[in-house]
């Protein structure tokens, strides 16, 4: 920044009144809330345990925030259209059990087969079911204007219900699935490069051209735009003509597709498929979004919002953990500091209105 | 403008309350005292452990991982380890996986990356050697050794790198022992048991989880060596109280070997059997306390068990010997368990570490009766109906 706009600025913040100060500063604070948290979290943690600021950890961060960022992505749509959705972790849960049942060395699930079909089949296919998941939840919530809650709710047991099924299949028996192949774990958690010794996974790799697709998606498209209209207001939306019975289905079943390909990934990245996969990931993802700044008064959230709440999560996981803060004391930390997060970015809509 | 102020001093009392539970969290030590130990345990860490910081006898930090704070039977090997690592004058910070093996893996990356140096690791997902490879990859990468505990490890996996043991039961004696334990009691009291004299045993099965190798162990053998005692006692065989099951078994659907689950299905169970329909379930076997407490809260309610000893009673098995177990055989409640050995499995464990940590022999003052090969260490069970 030139000298000339900052002096530029200064003078303009003079010519203010006292009230206007006032509030020129406390919008800039409660705007930049998160950042200034996150800053003063990684100064703290840092200064009591300077481990946290070496490369090792802050590439353990960085996959950390890489492997939850494609299910708070493909969730934060549905919060935008002032919904959620409570069966995205079973949806993981089953990808990644029928990922990582083909995608396998030992085929106890469909013992009939010799040979993994080709990973591509199978990624495609684990995103055709995320997509019918996400189908009939966005129809439900679409054409029987049901809340999302319990639509989500219901598909939530029923594919529960699926991965159980499915899991007795063959000769499982309801065991976690193993002997995942090499090409499959390779693909995820095999090194994208190394810095100085400390290997960076893939999954980090995909996880950014998710994020710059999900970006041109939710900025760059008609689709995108139509999301936050029937967010913001859906009866404006449907004057307008906007189709918001399309739009919501197609949210839902984006948000499908992103649990899948986390699912996928979290299959060989965990190597532990199994009925308890998944469970109860969309907790932390929703957090991640709201913490961001996807409001659920609804048509509010941006794309960089959603990377921030996944971060700053990661870095309370791990920074408490390098604190070595007693466990017990972990979630009653976790819980306070969305409580705060979320009351803080509430209270900015609460005073523009 | 006066919202606008108040919105600022809450952003700020909020920064302010954030910081501040920062420094509260970070205040607390590495050694935590053990929390469920009574008082004069913790006492007795509270001052090992300042000595062993003095002398700070060992280098390093130990991560310890349990698959979950929840269990009671890990609880009291975490209070015992706690102990005996404070008693031992090494450092370490334990870590909540929370019955998830993803949560676990990443706790395991984190402390990795944090410089620790052993991993003891209480396997969230036993069912699988992948998530055992997982760790063991990333740890030898680093070369720090890895003891897992408790929940089993195959030899395969194990072996696969040299600085890594198994401490743990023979997994599958639980199941013979407690199968050989009501085969015995049943034959006892044959006639008391069979409420509605039909000659046969019905009975209940509580799984704690699918897909576990302790569970399916014990799920097993705690029927066939049951039958096996009866057989040999001229007896008929146990019948499952539902033929339609086909399983044989009720399983925890959350895999979380709970109480609540067993209870949810005892109080299902006993609305449909009772003695009144001439079918009551007649005995009822759990893969653990947690689930055998569970079932006899659901029969008490159903005017069963009770304390007094003024109702029947529906012989309840379980494994673990916790104490609410202990407690509830004393009351005439439960009728027996398999006791775990808490204090020598943590002790076990804590010596390992140490032996690790000093470049000495690793099995070295480890009892030699129980180490099986070079990679693992079985604690051994005992049965519990009461008297110590």
């Amino acid at each position: 920044m030139s000298d000339n706009k900052t002096a530029g600025k200064a003078q303009e913040f003079k010519a203010l009144s006292s009230k206007d100060k006032m509030r020129k500063v406390s919008d800039l604070l409660l705007n930049n809330a998160m950042y200034i948290i996150i800053v003063l979290a990684v100064i703290y943690i840092s200064i009591e345990e300077p481990a946290f600021r070496k490369l090792p950890s802050i590439i353990n961060v960085i996959s950390l925030t890489a492997a939850k960022l494609p299910i708070a992505l493909g969730i934060a749509g549905c919060i935008v259209l002032t919904g959620t959705d409570i069966s995205a972790g079973r949806v993981v849960g089953l990808t990644a059990c029928i990922s990582a049942s083909l995608l396998t060395t030992v085929f106890k699930v469909f013992p009939e087969m010799t040979s993994a079909p080709p990973i591509l089949v199978v990624f495609l296919m684990v995103l055709a079911v995320g997509a019918v998941v996400g189908f009939v939840n966005g129809f439900s919530v679409a054409k029987f204007k049901l809340h999302p809650f319990i639509v989500t709710l219901s598909t939530q047991l029923i594919v529960y219900g699926l991965i159980l099924i499915y899991l007795k299949n063959g000769t499982n028996n309801g065991q976690t699935l193993s002997g995942l192949s090499d090409g499959y774990r390779a693909l995820v958690t095999g090194t994208l490069f190394t810095i100085q010794g400390v290997a960076v996974p893939r999954y980090v790799l995909y996880a950014v051209i998710l994020t710059v697709i999900m970006w041109i998606i939710w900025n760059k498209t008609t689709f995108g735009k139509n999301m936050f209209a029937v967010g913001s207001n859906e009866e404006a939306a449907n004057v307008s003509g906007v189709n918001v019975s399309r739009t919501i289905i197609m949210v839902f079943m984006l948000a499908g597709v992103m649990y899948a390909i986390t699912g996928f990934l979290d299959g060989a990245r965990i190597a532990s498929a199994n009925a308890n996969t998944g469970l109860n990931y969309e907790c932390d993802a929703i957090a991640a979004c709201v913490i961001g700044g996807v409001s659920f008064v609804g048509g509010i959230g941006r794309i960089s919002g959603i990377v921030v709440g996944v971060l700053l999560l990661q870095i309370i996981f791990a920074g408490l953990n390098f604190l070595s803060v007693d466990a017990n004391m972990l979630y009653v930390i976790k819980g306070l500091i969305i409580l705060i997060a979320c009351a803080i970015d509430m209270r900015k809509y609460l005073v523009r209105k | 403008m006066r919202l606008s102020r108040k919105a600022m001093a809450l952003a700020m009392a909020s920064c302010m309350a954030l910081s501040m539970t920062a420094c509260g969290g970070g205040s607390t030590d590495t050694t935590t005292a053990a929390p469920a130990a009574d008082a004069t345990t913790a006492a007795e860490s509270d001052t090992t452990e300042a000595a062993g910081e003095e002398q700070a006898a060992i280098d390093g930090e130990v991560s310890v991982f349990y698959y979950t704070y929840g269990d009671t039977y890990i609880s009291s090997v975490r209070s015992a380890l706690d102990a005996a690592l404070d008693a031992a004058g090494v450092q370490y910070q334990d870590y909540d996986s929370n019955n998830s093996q993803t949560t676990q893996t990443e706790q395991v990356t984190t402390a990795i990356a944090k410089g620790t140096s052993l991993l003891v690791v209480n396997l969230v997902d036993s069912g699988s050697d992948d998530a055992a490879r997982n760790i063991i990859d990333q740890a030898s990468a680093q070369n720090i050794p890895v003891i897992f505990f408790n929940r089993s490890v195959s030899e395969e996996a194990v072996s696969s790198y040299d600085k890594c043991v198994f401490v743990g039961t023979d997994y599958e004696m639980a199941g013979h022992m407690q199968g050989e334990m009501i085969g015995q009691y049943l034959v006892e009291n044959y006639d008391t048991i069979d409420l509605n004299g039909d000659g046969e045993i019905s009975y209940v099965m509580f799984k704690g989880q699918e897909g576990n190798a302790e569970a399916i162990a014990r799920t097993q053998y705690g029927v066939e060596d049951a039958d096996a005692v009866l057989t040999e006692a001229g007896k008929p065989a146990l019948s499952f109280y539902d033929d339609s099951n086909s399983n044989k078994y009720l399983v925890d659907q959350d895999g979380a070997w709970s109480a609540a689950a067993a209870n949810n299905y005892m109080q299902t169970i006993l609305s449909q059997y009772s003695e009144a329909n001439n079918n009551m379930v007649e005995l009822v076997i759990a893969n653990n306390d947690e689930m055998a407490i569970g079932a006899v809260t659901a029969l008490q309610n159903a005017g069963y068990n009770l304390e007094d000893g003024s109702a029947t009673v529906i012989p309840v098995f379980g494994v673990d010997a916790t104490d609410a177990a202990k407690e509830a055989i004393a009351k005439g409640t439960m009728t027996g368990t398999i006791k775990q050995d808490a204090d020598g499995m943590a002790n076990t464990i804590s010596q390992i570490t140490v032996n690790y940590m000093t470049g000495a022999d690793t099995f070295a003052d480890v009892d030699s009766e129980n180490v099986v090969g070079t990679w693992r260490v079985n604690i051994p069970y005992g049965t519990y109906t009461g008297e110590e």
